[in-house]
């Protein structure tokens, strides 16, 4: 409104900054405790509250430990202010997880939060439930993402992308299918900003998933560009990965190795740069680059660790990838599309997103196009120092493998003297590894610069890059030995001033620079040699000195001048011998013998009194490593020293074993010059892991070659596998007994106590076993007459229901988050139509069939023989509902007998006699809510004899409806520690009603109360298949679907069948709107949970399963539906 | 992803500590890390990228201000520093440059920006403007507010109308009185001039800065007389690639207020406007120093703030320097500093002086490097013009202003 005024407002606060800090919050950090926090806290002025919030905060930020406020502060989320809100929400995230209970208070609020009006305030709820990361509550927050996902505002669903990693994080793996459809829904977002987000998750909830990737890659490709900078990052990552694993590696690109030295030849018009770099350097070179860009990709691919570990035993380097690994680049649209999608990136604004694009180009672009990398990347060492330091760390590598590409922009890395150590090391390291015979004059006219740099420690590493720039181009090392041999003369680094440590550094590596020089080719060096020997007078540090002497004795046959000199000079070290540091006289040592080894003629006899004068000091040396030396040697050479000259040509056959090892030692040939293993580890660019250089946890190669493809393969085939050993297994439930009763409305009584008795323990005899009894009844099917008119006339007073119900549902979803209405709304009304004309039925005998699922609690293995498995009974406990009845099953496998079996809890196993035990029982008797002991015992069991087995009834106490309790199980004396699972399925236990109550009850539970999810069912596919070969021509597909459906459900928990609604379609194997009812109520408080399920899709295929579970304990009930729908997922093999 | 991020002064006192994640950063990492920055010379920095024992380290130091980030997972390195310098940025804008006082005295403004910035070791919010809509910096008016009122909310109510439009970094209607853009080009001149007096390196990085108060949704088209100059180019997200391949031209729908459209490189630049030359003779103990400096090519506009600044060698003992034109002073770290102000046209500013040595010590063999700063105002070194600047989608014709500034980046003499 007024610029002016806000400028100068601006200038002013600056001012004031510094001389009142008046309204800023500076008292607040200076002296956070001066006020007392807690009366402000509960004020019921905002301003106050934000006040105690500041100082808290303040605290916070100086490290002090302030969560005994919790409890206040959780009470202030409700606040309207959104800037108390806020403050709330800081506090709160920073000690959620240290005061998990009272952290559970503020829940309420953040649901109310999340049908809020206004879109900041839905996505902060959200990101404060999910940031205070409780296990208890994942349930209630999945749900609360899986909502916000679809929210209309971009920021809420960005915020409900985010929120995935944190719930993944609580590594609950119930929930990661459900996470990964959300990451698939936001990966398909419209808009880019969630994309990005999505691109985030995706990354930490389900890096390897990459079939989520191929059903969208050309939307991501497309919508890359837009996407915001930081999803970019890891997007372009996703989708190289992807690539990879889907297509495999592009034959043109520089990963592909073979064609190194073929296809440059035959592209040379395509680069300038690459033919004179190979006009340059011949073959050498280039074997030696093909051999590290293969090492560079089977590193990308394999990870180094693995990769190196595999060539050291192989001790080989391996042909390189195999060629199914590749394919054409030109061809494929896919890599085109992601080279073209990334290649404008390389002109961002954000160096990772540079670094990002140019290792995709890097990786998969052909070779000529790797190119356009260069420039960007050069570019970007003009950000900000940090990233500097990084992308060179890359660079590194990249000029490395490919060093023509670098070379023409030399001038890039020349060194600033402003820079840190690292970056001009880094510089110096790329100078000389990419440095070519156009260049290598300006670069060592840089270094020479260097070498007057202040900087000493730098100084002394451009001398060892000039060695390396003249290893690398042969044609510049004369030039480099004369400028190394200036440098070794200088008088401030020879002369007595050797105090400085860093200029004794700068010679020591000038000598070793030019010992490297000479390996190469020491012939043509032999007066380079002369010079260094002779500036052994001037030069004082003894690690240069002992440099110099060994050079002396490794070539003292070359040339003419050396060997002439040798006398001399071994004369002089001899005579200076006593007054040298350690590592020389060591030196000495060595080349008096070397000279010896090779000496013939004349000089024979003064080498040897030399050697024998220089062994007899080092004898009474006073350091005891040239003593042994000196003791060694003088047996090694005890041949050479005593012989006498006549007697050399008879010594020569008769070699004896010092000899010979002398010989070995001192005289071994050197081998040719060979490039030095390459032992560096390579990691993905623009990885930590390329930084740090070692592999960062977390850190994955890049995903094998085309193992997409084959990955899904594997799969199909491993589903249509068990799937027939299923079929094959499961024949048996043929001859169960089949009996279907059908009425209109009213319930048969005789239903609900056979539903009561098949929750029932086997082997119990309460009437619902008659069932049982009579296995060879056939098939019993009946219809009522009543039911079918009932059906036709009541129709539309059902259908009237059913869509009560359905304007129900609609009503709080919508109510609940603002959906539009119109999405929902034609969906809703055709499913009320296809539910218009139902019938239901009544499946009255399954009991027969319902099996509880039997879980290990120990392994004859663990146990010495004993197996212990345990069912959860759907018998209810007596004495309190806090407690569940398990049944054991105790089975002897072992050979030996076994007695005083006993399962007790790990707390008082202490003592164990029977006073305990019945204490136990007393307590138990008159059980009170905080009372109940966590384990109600069986008698001890007395004996078990060899292949015997015995069951029980326990009565447990969990703690929690997905904590395992731990127990002790004594057995012979012996005490094996064992876990009991809880099964959720059984903290319910059947609530019978009929079905008016039930429509009834879940209308009275909408909005949070309810909740769905949908999965598949395929129980019903193979027992429809295995009855094929029968006479059951007759059977009802949709009997056949109910019915395993209903034995899956009771199966798994302990539930009451209330009803199941069949449609009367003119398809008869459609099956969509087959509903079915069950009712429970939970055992510990009685809350009633209603399960409903609906069924879409064709009787034959896998059906479509919808499960919709209304409970007022929301987190109790979500994960009821989670355990659910995991049970109806996982294929039954169970009932056996 | 970052777990933590801690705000460090230049004392190593922790300042701010932000949890991001479940998975607790314990502040005495602060320590190590604070321990290791002391034992290292304070010519040799820490490297940006830090394993510690227990987590990798990310950081950056602005104006001795250490961000710290921490992660203990894999995760693009430069996503982290980019981060950290952003969130530098950001807060350099908000409370007007950077320093321990400014930083404690606003705590509140810094843990909420940093709330919106990062979400769960994600980045969610970090364009500038987006960020000013949500959380309003501090000003005058709003603490006299504060003051008086006992109510000083700084959150922002509703949510930037930017984060639901479909170009995300500007809000969907903004309004202005007076419809106004301004495009500044400002330039930096790197060089390097060797002992011999030879230009090793010249280059020029330029940034195209623009101011844009547009109401509506203004499409705007900037182009160059000579964009073949331009050796290396980068945009903000807002540019869109395609014009740019095809015609060199610059298309995008700008972000309400200050933003750095591009920034570019001209590289092999053949000469400076100014000239310095060092002269360094040592004998018998002392060293003679003599620095002349001048213009050699006139921009043809005048160049001011020129300083030359130099670091003494750990081997001078003492240093006796004056100069005809302007002021030398010696700073606390043995650094040098010359500041010339504007070049007279009489007269070739010069400065002198000897330095003695360390004793046993006859000759220099160490030089120090002359870092040179100058500033042109109305000039862009580099040559580059813009051409024109189209805007469509306005309905009052606005007010363009160009502007144009170079000074000195890293330009370096060498002795």
């Amino acid at each position: 409104m007024f610029p002016q005024f806000g400028a100068t407002a601006e200038t002013l606060s600056k001012a004031s900054t510094l001389v009142f800090r008046i309204g800023t919050d500076a008292h607040l950090y200076d002296d956070p405790e001066d006020a007392n926090i807690a009366p402000l806290l509960d004020s019921k002025f905002d301003s106050e509250k934000c006040e105690a919030l500041k100082r808290l905060l303040a605290l916070i930020a100086q490290g002090v430990d302030v969560s005994n406020f919790f409890p206040q502060v959780v009470k202030n989320v409700a606040s309207q202010s959104l800037e108390v809100k806020k403050l709330v929400y800081l506090y709160l995230l920073h000690y959620a997880e240290k005061r998990p209970n009272e952290a559970l208070l503020s829940i309420n609020c953040f649901q109310k939060d999340l049908g809020d009006p206004n879109p900041l305030v839905r996505a902060w709820a959200l990101r404060a439930m999910a940031g205070i990361r409780l296990l208890v509550i994942a349930p209630i927050v999945l749900v609360a993402v899986e909502k916000c996902a679809r929210d209309p505002s971009v920021y809420v669903r960005k915020c409900a992308a985010n929120a995935l990693p944190k719930l993944h994080d609580l590594r609950i793996e119930e929930n990661t299918p459900a996470l990964e459809e959300i990451v698939g829904i936001l990966l398909n977002d419209h808009s880019p900003g969630v994309v990005g987000a999505a691109a985030a998750a995706f990354t930490s909830v389900c890096p390897n998933n990459l079939s989520l990737i191929g059903r969208n890659y050309r939307r991501l490709c497309e919508a890359l560009p837009d996407v915001e900078e930081w999803g970019q990052i890891l997007l372009i990552e996703i989708l190289l990965r992807f690539v990879i694993a889907k297509h495999g590696l592009v034959q043109e690109s520089i990963m592909f190795q073979s064609c190194c030295t073929e296809s440059s030849q035959s592209e040379k018009d395509g680069s300038d740069v690459n033919s004179a770099f190979e006009e340059d350097n011949g073959d050498t070179g280039c074997d030696f680059m093909s051999e590290l860009v293969n090492m560079v990709s089977r590193c990308y691919i394999e990870g180094p660790d693995e990769y190196l570990s595999r060539l050291s035993y192989i001790n080989e380097v391996s042909s390189g990838l195999d060629r199914s690994c590749f394919m054409s680049g030109r061809s494929n649209d896919d890599v085109k599309m992601l080279l073209q999608c990334t290649s404008p990136l390389l002109w961002s604004h954000n160096s990772a997103v540079v670094l990002a694009a140019a290792g995709v180009h890097w990786i998969m672009a052909p070779r000529e196009d790797v190119k356009r990398i260069v420039k960007p990347l050069l570019f970007l060492l003009r950000s900000s120092h940090a990233s500097k330091y990084v992308v060179l760390c890359n660079i590194q590598v990249f000029a490395k493998a490919m060093p023509f590409f670098f070379a023409p922009h030399f001038e890039d890395f020349f060194i600033c003297s402003s820079e840190s150590y690292q970056i001009k090391a880094l510089k110096l390291e790329i100078l000389s590894s990419i440095a070519m015979d156009s260049s290598i004059s300006s670069i060592f006219q840089e270094f020479q610069d260097y070498i007057r740099d202040p900087d000493r420690r730098f100084a002394a590493d451009t001398v060892a890059a000039i060695g390396l720039c003249a290893q690398r181009l042969p044609k510049v090392a004369n030039i480099c030995l004369e400028g190394l041999l200036a440098l070794t003369r200088e008088e401030y680094l020879i002369g007595d001033f050797v105090c400085m440590d860093e200029e004794t550094n700068i010679l020591i590596q000038a000598i070793m620079s030019i010992e490297a020089i000479l390996k190469q080719d020491p012939p043509a060096h032999e007066k380079v040699i002369v010079q260094l020997v002779r500036s052994l007078d001037s030069i004082k540090v003894p690690a240069a000195r002992a440099i110099i002497i060994w050079i002396i004795g490794e070539y003292n046959t070359i040339g003419e001048i050396i060997p002439r000199m040798l006398t001399t000079v071994l004369t002089y070290l001899a005579r200076c011998f006593a007054s040298e540091a350690q590592e020389t006289k060591l030196q000495i040592l060595n080349t008096a013998v070397k000279v010896l080894l090779c000496a013939k003629g004349k000089d024979l006899w003064t080498f040897k009194s030399v050697l024998s004068y220089v062994l007899e000091l080092a004898k009474c040396d006073l350091n005891y490593d040239v003593r042994d030396r000196a003791h060694i040697l003088k047996e090694l050479m005890s041949c050479y020293l005593g012989q006498d000259l006549e007697e050399e040509t008879d010594c020569l056959p008769r070699k004896d074993i010092p000899q010979i090892l002398a010989e070995c030692i001192f005289r071994g040939q050197r081998k040719p010059m060979s490039p030095e293993p390459i032992n560096f580890r390579f990691y993905l660019p623009g990885s930590l892991s390329q930084i740090v250089l070692h592999a960062a946890p977390g850190y994955e190669p890049l995903p094998k070659p085309c193992s997409l493809l084959s990955n899904d393969l594997h799969q199909r085939l491993n589903v249509v596998g068990s799937g027939e050993g299923a079929t094959n297994s499961d024949s048996y439930e043929t001859d169960d007994p089949d009996r279907l009763s059908q009425s209109a409305n009213e319930e048969s009584t005789s239903g609900y106590s056979s539903q009561n008795s098949i929750s029932g323990s086997s082997g119990s005899d309460v009437p619902g076993s008659e069932s049982e009894d009579d296995d060879n009844v056939d098939p019993l099917i009946r219809f009522s007459d009543v039911g079918i008119s009932n059906k036709k006339q009541n129709g539309v007073s059902r259908s009237g229901s059913d869509s009560m119900e359905e304007l129900m549902s609609k009503q709080t979803l919508e109510s609940w988050l603002d959906e539009q209405p119109s999405l929902s709304d034609p969906n809703l009304s055709k499913q009320s139509q296809v539910r218009r004309s139902s019938a239901r039925i009544s499946i009255g005998d399954i009991g027969g069939r319902v099996k509880p699922k039997i879980y290990g609690l120990l392994d004859p293995t663990n146990g010495n023989g004993l197996r212990v498995n345990y069912s959860f009974s759907s018998e209810i406990s007596s004495m309190s509902p806090q407690l569940v009845c398990v049944e054991l099953i105790f089975e002897n496998c072992s050979a030996e007998s076994m007695s005083k079996v006993l399962l007790v809890d790990e707390e008082s196993n202490k003592g164990l006699d029977s006073a305990d035990q019945s204490l136990v029982a007393t307590e138990s008797s008159m059980p009170s809510q905080n009372d109940v002991p966590n384990l109600v015992y069986m008698e001890e069991i007395a004996s078990i004899e060899p292949g015997q087995s015995t069951k029980c009834i326990l009565q447990v106490r969990f703690h929690h409806h997905l904590l395992p309790v731990k127990l002790a199980l004594w057995c012979n004396g012996n005490k094996y520690p064992v876990k009991l699972r809880p099964d959720i399925g059984y903290f319910i236990k059947p609530l019978p009603m009929d079905v008016e109550v039930f429509v009834n009850k879940e209308s009275h539970l909408p909005g949070m109360f309810e909740y769905e999810r949908r999965c598949t069912f395929t129980d019903h596919i193979r027992e429809m298949n295995s009855d094929k070969g029968d006479s059951s021509l007759t059977k009802d597909k949709f009997l056949v679907i109910c019915k395993s459906l209903a034995v899956k459900m009771l199966s798994n928990a302990n539930l009451f069948l209330v009803s199941v609604d069949m449609p009367v379609a003119s398809n008869l194997d459609d099956a969509s709107g087959l509903r079915l009812r069950f009712s429970s109520e939970i055992l510990s408080n009685s809350i009633p949970c209603l399960i409903t399920i609906t069924i879409e899709g064709n009787c034959s295929e896998p059906l479509n399963v919808t499960v919709k579970v209304n409970c007022e304990e929301t987190v109790f009930g979500l994960n009821l539906l989670n355990r659910i729908v995991n049970f109806l997922v996982e294929p039954s093999i169970t009932h056996l | 992803m970052l777990q933590c991020i801690f705000l460090l002064s230049d004392s190593g006192e922790v300042m701010l500590e932000k949890q991001l994640t479940g998975h607790r950063v314990d502040r005495s990492i602060c320590d190590w890390f604070w321990e290791q920055t002391v034992s290292q010379a304070d010519s040799t920095k820490l490297p940006p990228v830090i394993a510690s024992p227990t987590h990798y380290i990310f950081q950056i130091t602005r104006e001795g201000i250490t961000f710290l980030a921490c992660t203990q997972v894999e995760m693009p390195p430069l996503m982290g520093i980019e981060f950290l310098c952003r969130v530098a940025d950001v807060l350099s804008d908000y409370l007007g440059g950077l320093n321990e006082d400014v930083i404690k005295d606003n705590f509140v403004i810094v843990y909420e920006l940093l709330d919106e910035m990062i979400d769960n070791g994600f980045p969610l919010t970090t364009e500038p403007n987006i960020l000013r809509e949500m959380i309003a910096p501090p000003n005058i008016v709003s603490k006299v507010l504060g003051v008086m009122t006992g109510n000083s909310s700084n959150v922002s109510n509703t949510l930037p109308g930017a984060t639901a439009s479909c170009v995300p970094w500007r809000s969907t209607e903004p309004k202005h009185a007076n419809n106004e853009v301004y495009v500044d080009l400002l330039e930096e001149m790197d060089a390097v001039i060797n002992r011999d007096g030879i230009l090793v390196k010249c280059e020029i990085y330029g940034e195209v800065e623009v101011n844009s108060h547009l109401s509506g949704l203004p499409d705007l088209t900037l182009s160059f007389a000579n964009p073949s100059i331009l050796n290396d180019v980068r945009f903000h997200p807002c540019v869109r690639f395609r014009p740019w391949e095809s015609n060199n031209i610059l298309s995008f729908v700008p972000p309400d207020g200050q933003f750095k459209l591009m920034s570019y490189r001209v590289k092999k630049l053949k000469s400076t406007p100014i000239y310095v030359k060092p002269q360094l003779t040592s004998d018998a103990g002392t060293c003679r120093l003599s620095v002349l400096v001048g213009i050699r090519n006139d921009p043809g506009k005048t160049i001011d703030s020129v300083t030359v600044q130099f670091q003494l060698l750990p081997c001078i003992l003492s240093a006796n320097l004056s100069s005809n034109h302007g002021t030398v002073s010696i700073l606390a770290n043995k650094t040098c500093s010359w500041s010339i102000g504007r070049i007279p046209k009489d007269k070739a500013p010069s400065l002198s002086g000897t330095l003695t040595l360390e004793t046993g010590m006859e000759r220099l063999h160490v030089f120090p490097t002359f870092q040179v700063g100058f500033r042109i105002m109305g000039v862009a070194l580099s040559g580059l013009q813009i051409d024109t600047l189209d805007i469509k989608n306005l309905p009052s014709r606005p007010y363009k202003g160009f502007r144009a500034l170079t000074q000195a980046g890293q330009y370096e003499v060498r002795s």
